[in-house]
């Protein structure tokens, strides 16, 4: 090894070299003290290392080791104040800079234990900083339309009755327009799929129909051309459209002419009179067109749903906007039989007003702030373990901080050192994080349910860097402090002196802190474990609830017959086609179509009943329908083809509306009943079905009648459900299905193509998310816990090496130590254990909210979690307990 | 003052006299006397090595030791230092300077029973 030459690089980086004669005379005593650190049975390695910190030292006190001029007595320099202040602070910083040379080769010596802690970190910073940047986006910033705090999303109740569909009528909307002075505007709109042709390939996309006053109130501003007018809106047919900012570039490639050329909607010839920027599309970036709406007045059995958002009068509030909005609908006119049908009851309206931003996050709240703590958590376990760990080098490295402040490094210096070291590895894991929070947000959007709101705000933008990165700093000095405060009370003469081992039985400060902190970890994995299985088994219940059918074995799919192309008969004529060859596929065991969601709930209908008023949705079914969705006949009996074949004027009513309108015994009871058209005649009910929770399983059941086809036709949709359910896979059978579908007509496009069971999924998605999320957290927590435990149980071994080896000498048998070093284990883990069980009862109640089918303090997971950890910590300790019970006592006590 | 600042005018002030009582009884190198100083104080008192060759350095100018470098058969070179006349009438004096002084401070402080 030259010396010299090491000596000379490590000055010269500083920016001072001595004169020869001195660098010889340090090269000197360097050679000395490497063979004396070989003489006293130094490894080579630990040799130069101690070295190195020597040169290390020399090297921050550089500018000392200039030959002082002539003139100088004593070695006292008697500089001006200015200066030796000046040459304190450059000292300073070449020795920051010396300082981050050295821990860079400190990592390199330690590849390992470094690149632990940069991946517990970019584990712990990644999930952070992703989830963070979901909360960020979706709760916390500002929406994109100017002064969107004064936006409020307006809905209408009767009599406390919300409606079947929609949120607000055309009743109320005028009434309340008419006349406003808490809002500045009122928008009406609602949003469905529309055939795009005339530019380009066929494609579905989806539009918005809206009144034009929805630009104003948003605040809106075109990026080209202008918007609807109120002129547009009353042209019968309309005939402009607004396009998307996205539309426009795709479609058009940006073409700045745009303005006045045309597109079809469904077949209908448009203009384009303008492009809305992407950021300002309302109500969502799926939304690529918007078309004219008019409201027109309710009268008579006319009511038209839809959705509304009011701008309030700068200095209004909501509840201002509300008692106005009640009041005008207090004058809407009495649409009877129809309000019954869609509100279920008919009283005064009501309106209430939400401001925009909680209308569109309300939902995701609550499970965005459990996931943000709980990704917190996981980041302060691992955090945590970062620390312990430090803790458990920081002994090691006792005799090192002891040389170097021996040395004659202050404890400012050492602690400087340890700082800039916890720094360095912190903020590269922290980058590291950053990086896979990148790749996330490249998956994010397939990870997040389709109807999660605001997923386009979500981003990696400057505040979640910088909230990132101060987490890292933050991270890094709470791993490093430890370290560097048990440096700072270091006892210089004992650490050299001493060998190294804690005496018999005593435990070092060092060894409760990590005891501490290892039974925090414990209580943590416990919190996120608990809360992991309680949204684990409340999405199990979901997946499993009676929804009153068997959602196994079918295939939905929806067929789009645009009304351009397709008459009513045609409609009919094509659906009963397809039904017919979908029947005579052999694994098919039946086969039925719906005008709306397969199960779901379409709109109402409100008819009489012997002269009362009922309100009711109709399903027009085939015999055999109830058996092949699994649907329970509570009693009576299912259509018969001889109902059918005679045209028998029976029906089929569901629980809520046998309990709701009927008597006790209603089966073979007649009713005189009216539908739609022509008077009452005398009805059948022959059966009672039980009900089908369509709205979710947290929705109470809503009345339903089922009528048989043929005695009740009505035409086909536009968009109608075939229902398929087979003996067989059901996945299997779509392509059959999409063949079957065009051999019958190529032009019609079949879509959401899924499963019953797949439809189920898609409802579930975020309870999915949320499970899977707290799942992951939990797992790594546990893991991390695990490793932890690991990691203390053999410090611990490694310490008490003499007091277990004094131990076996005097006659303790090898299950003695292994049960000594598990019960410490399970000791500790047990008091982490008793904490996070106590802290999980008291934070569970935040969630109590979100559980379905399953309470908050489940016997279950209460009982589950403290079995899996002590599992786990078994596991952990195993290992360093059999390590204890293989001591050789000879050995050890010779060592020692 | 502090006990800090204390230290270190003390461990400044004696500097001189421990290292020429150390050449007083051999020619030493440099590594030597940072260890001996070390080892016979018993840790008590911590070199600044980095302090310690501009100061037999600026010994060296002052005339009070005298520094050779010596190539041994099978050895490294190594630089030697040696007190001279001068050096060993400074120490004398530097000696019976420190002793009245801690006899003086003993009787007051009491630090030993001697």
């Amino acid at each position: 090894m030259d010396w010299k030459q090491r000596i000379r690089l490590e000055l010269s980086r500083t920016g001072t070299v001595p004169d020869e004669g001195i660098l010889d005379e340090l090269a000197q005593h360097a050679r000395a003290m490497y063979d004396s650190a070989r003489a006293d049975g130094a490894s080579r390695e630990e040799a130069e290392h101690r070295v190195d910190l020597q040169i290390a030292v020399w090297a921050g006190d550089a500018p000392l080791l200039k030959r002082p001029a002539r003139g100088h007595s004593g070695g006292i320099r008697r500089a001006c104040p200015e200066r030796a202040h000046l040459s304190t602070r450059v000292e300073g910083l070449t020795g920051i800079a010396y300082d981050i040379r050295y821990a860079l080769r400190l990592f390199r010596r330690q590849a390992s234990f470094s690149l632990l802690v940069i991946v517990i970190m970019a584990l712990g910073i990644g999930a952070t900083t992703t989830l963070f940047s979901v909360t960020y986006g979706v709760l916390m910033k500002p929406l994109p339309w100017p002064q969107a705090d004064r936006l409020v999303v307006v809905k209408e109740t009767r009599g406390g009755n919300r409606p079947r569909f929609g949120s607000f009528s055309n009743a109320a909307y005028l009434a309340w327009r008419e006349q406003a002075s808490t809002i500045d505007g009122l928008a009406a709109w609602s949003s469905s799929m529309a055939t795009l042709t005339g530019v380009g390939e066929v494609e579905r996309i989806r539009v918005a129909t809206a009144t034009a006053s929805l630009f104003p109130v948003l605040g809106a501003r075109p990026l080209l051309g202008s918007f609807f007018t109120d002129e547009d809106e009353r042209a019968q047919p309309s005939a402009v459209v607004v396009l998307s900012e996205r539309l426009w570039r795709q479609r058009f490639s940006a073409d700045p002419t745009v303005v006045g050329r045309s597109i079809q909607l469904d077949g209908r010839p448009r203009t384009v009179v303008g492009v809305l920027p992407d950021h300002l599309a309302y109500p969502d970036r799926e939304t690529l067109a918007w078309v004219p709406f008019h409201v027109r007045p309710a009268t008579g059995n006319f009511l038209s749903m839809f959705e509304a958002i009011a701008r309030l009068r700068p200095g209004a509030a909501p509840s201002q906007a509300v008692a106005e909005g009640s009041a005008r609908g207090r004058d809407v006119p009495d649409t009877g039989m129809t309000t019954m049908a869609i509100f279920g009851g008919n009283g005064p309206v009501e309106i209430s007003a939400v401001p925009l931003h909680e209308a569109l996050t309300t939902d995701v709240r609550r499970p965005l702030v459990v996931l943000l703590a709980a990704v917190v958590l996981l980041l302060v376990t691992a955090v945590a373990n970062i620390a312990s760990l430090q803790l458990a080098r920081a002994t090691a490295r006792r005799r090192e901080m002891a040389i170097r402040a021996a040395l004659g490094a202050g404890a400012a210096r050492v602690t400087r050192q340890l700082v800039i070291e916890s720094l360095l590895l912190g903020l590269t894991g922290g980058a590291a994080g950053v990086a896979l929070a990148v790749l996330l947000h490249r998956v994010l959007p397939s990870m997040l349910p389709a109807d999660f709101p605001r997923v386009t705000d979500v981003g990696l933008g400057v505040p979640v860097i910088a909230f990132s990165f101060a987490l890292c700093v933050l991270a890094s000095v709470a791993f490093g402090a430890a370290p560097a405060l048990r440096a700072r009370r270091l006892n210089l003469v004992e650490s050299l002196s001493d060998d190294g081992a804690a005496p018999a039985g005593a435990r070092t400060r060092t060894a409760r802190v990590r005891l501490l902190i290892m039974a925090g970890q414990v209580a943590i994995a416990c919190v996120l474990l608990v809360g992991a299985s309680l949204f684990g088994r409340s999405f199990v219940e979901l997946l499993h609830a009676d929804r009153g059918f068997d959602p196994s074995s079918v295939l939905t799919a929806r067929l789009q017959l645009p009304n351009f192309a397709f008459t009513a008969e045609r409609r009919s004529e094509l659906v009963a086609a397809v039904v017919e060859r979908l029947r005579a596929v052999p694994s098919v065991t039946f086969v039925t179509y719906s005008n709306g969601p397969p199960l779901g709930i379409f709109g109402g209908s409100a008819f009489t009943m012997d002269a009362r008023q009922v309100q009711a949705s109709s399903r027009d079914v085939d015999p055999g329908y109830f058996a092949a969705m699994g649907m329970r006949i509570l009693s009576g009996r299912d259509f018969s083809d001889e109902d059918v074949a005679s045209g028998r004027p029976v029906f089929v009513v569901n629980r809520t509306f046998a309990r709701q309108y009927l008597s006790d015994r209603p089966v073979g009871q007649h009713v005189r009943v009216s539908f739609r058209e022509g008077g009452p005649e005398p009805w059948e009910i022959i059966g009672i079905v039980d009900d089908v929770l369509h709205r979710g399983v947290t929705e109470p059941g809503e009345p339903e009648i089922y009528l048989y086809r043929e005695r009740h036709e009505s035409r086909v949709a536009f968009a109608p459900t075939l229902i398929v359910r087979t003996s067989g896979d059901p996945a299997s059978l779509a392509p059959t299905l999409r063949a079957i579908v065009r051999q019958q007509d190529p032009s019609v496009v079949v879509d959401s193509v899924m499963t019953m069971e797949e439809r189920l999924m898609t409802g579930l998605a975020r309870p999915r998310l949320y499970a899977v999320l707290l799942a992951g957290f939990a797992g790594l927590a546990l893991v991390i816990a695990a490793v932890g435990l690991f990691g203390v149980m053999s410090y611990t071994v490694a310490q008490r090496s003499r007091e277990l080896a004094v131990r076996s000498a005097l006659g303790a048998r090898r299950s003695d130590i292994v049960r000594l070093v598990l019960r410490e284990g399970l000791t500790l883990t047990a008091v982490g254990l008793a904490a996070g069980l106590l802290l999980s009862a008291w934070l569970t109640r935040t969630i109590a909210a979100l559980l379905y089918g399953v309470s908050e303090h489940d016997p279950l997971t209460y009982a589950a979690v403290p079995i899996v950890l002590l599992l786990a910590a078994a596991l952990a300790c195993i290992v360093p307990a059999r390590r204890a019970s293989r001591l050789d006592p000879l050995q050890v006590l010779k060592a020692q | 003052m502090g006990i800090d600042a204390l230290a270190r005018e003390l461990k400044r002030g004696s500097t001189e006299i421990l290292l020429l009582s150390l050449l007083e009884e051999a020619e030493r190198h440099g590594y030597d006397l940072a260890r001996l100083i070390g080892e016979r104080s018993r840790g008590a008192i911590n070199f600044h090595v980095a302090s310690l060759y501009p100061t037999l350095y600026r010994m060296e100018e002052k005339g009070l030791i005298e520094g050779r470098w010596v190539e041994k058969a099978g050895q490294r070179r190594r630089r030697y230092y040696r007190l001279t006349p001068e050096g060993q009438k400074t120490l004398a004096s530097q000696r019976s300077v420190w002793e009245s002084f801690f006899e003086g401070l003993n009787r007051v402080a009491r630090f030993t029973n001697a």
